[in-house]
């Protein structure tokens, strides 16, 4: 019984999806997020431009939720344009 | 001094002269993090919040940072190649297509390298750009401005290439 709980626990654990976030900073310009959101993750230029205006309006916008693997791959494609760029597990 | 691009894609700058010459010349310069941790934090941000950060952090400094590191390095090389062009006092600067993402890279680490050496804030990028560079931080805040205008204008190119 013991067993089959922490089985359990660890598949939740494994599936829980990840947030991949990406912060204001005062310097980036809007053009260059809005362009980097595109090229990353492949968005229309509209929904680039809503998390890019989300991002300087509120602080932060997530742009992207699913598993670890993806998540780093796109923090650190977000890294190597310089923006500033986190991952969360989603239920934080 | 203006900009254009040409018909192959290349980003031109034309009539660069006297103290723009200088201050095109100083990017690779300015990239660069040397021994500022705030600079170098910048660079390098941490990757993950939450309880699994520290894990994700070492990994990340360990696999990940390195390959951005000679990214941002082979950028800069890059930039500083194409500004051998203004030796001698030349006046136009020709950025191929295929160079444009490590000028805008470029750029940003210069930008970004400034305002964490020099604590540029919010209020810093929305005023107004002073007239008077009487410090080395005026100065840096008009590197700032001006590399971000150039960053607008190739951006504006490849909007419309």
């Amino acid at each position: 019984m013991t067993e089959t709980i922490s089985e359990t626990k660890e598949q939740t654990a494994l599936g829980v999806p990840w947030n991949v976030i990406v912060h204001n900073d005062p310097v980036n310009l809007m053009s260059y997020v809005t362009l980097v959101f595109k090229r990353v993750f492949g968005y229309p230029t509209e929904k680039a431009e809503k998390h890019m205006m989300e991002v300087h309006r509120l602080g932060r916008s997530i742009l992207w939720t699913g598993e670890r693997e993806r998540a780093e791959l796109y923090v650190q494609q977000l890294h190597s344009h310089l923006l500033l760029a986190t991952m969360e597990r989603a239920n934080y | 001094m203006h900009f254009s691009y040409d018909p192959a894609g290349s980003f031109v700058i034309h009539g660069v002269e006297g103290p723009l010459q200088q201050i095109l010349a100083a990017i690779p310069l300015a990239a660069q993090a040397g021994e500022s941790v705030p600079a170098r934090d910048r660079l390098f941000p941490e990757p993950a919040t939450g309880k699994d950060a520290a894990e994700i952090s070492e990994e990340w400094r360990e696999y990940v940072q390195p390959g951005l590191r000679h990214l941002f390095e082979e950028a800069v090389v890059t930039v500083a190649a194409d500004l051998k062009q203004m030796e001698g006092g030349g006046e136009t600067l020709t950025i191929v297509r295929q160079n444009i993402d490590a000028w805008l890279n470029t750029l940003n680490q210069a930008r970004l390298v400034l305002a964490a050496r020099f604590n540029v804030t919010e209020a810093d990028m929305d005023g107004p750009a002073s007239h008077l560079l009487t410090s080395d931080r005026d100065f840096a805040l008009f590197q700032i401005y001006f590399y971000g205008a150039l960053q607008e204008f190739m951006i504006q190119g490849i909007d419309e290439g």
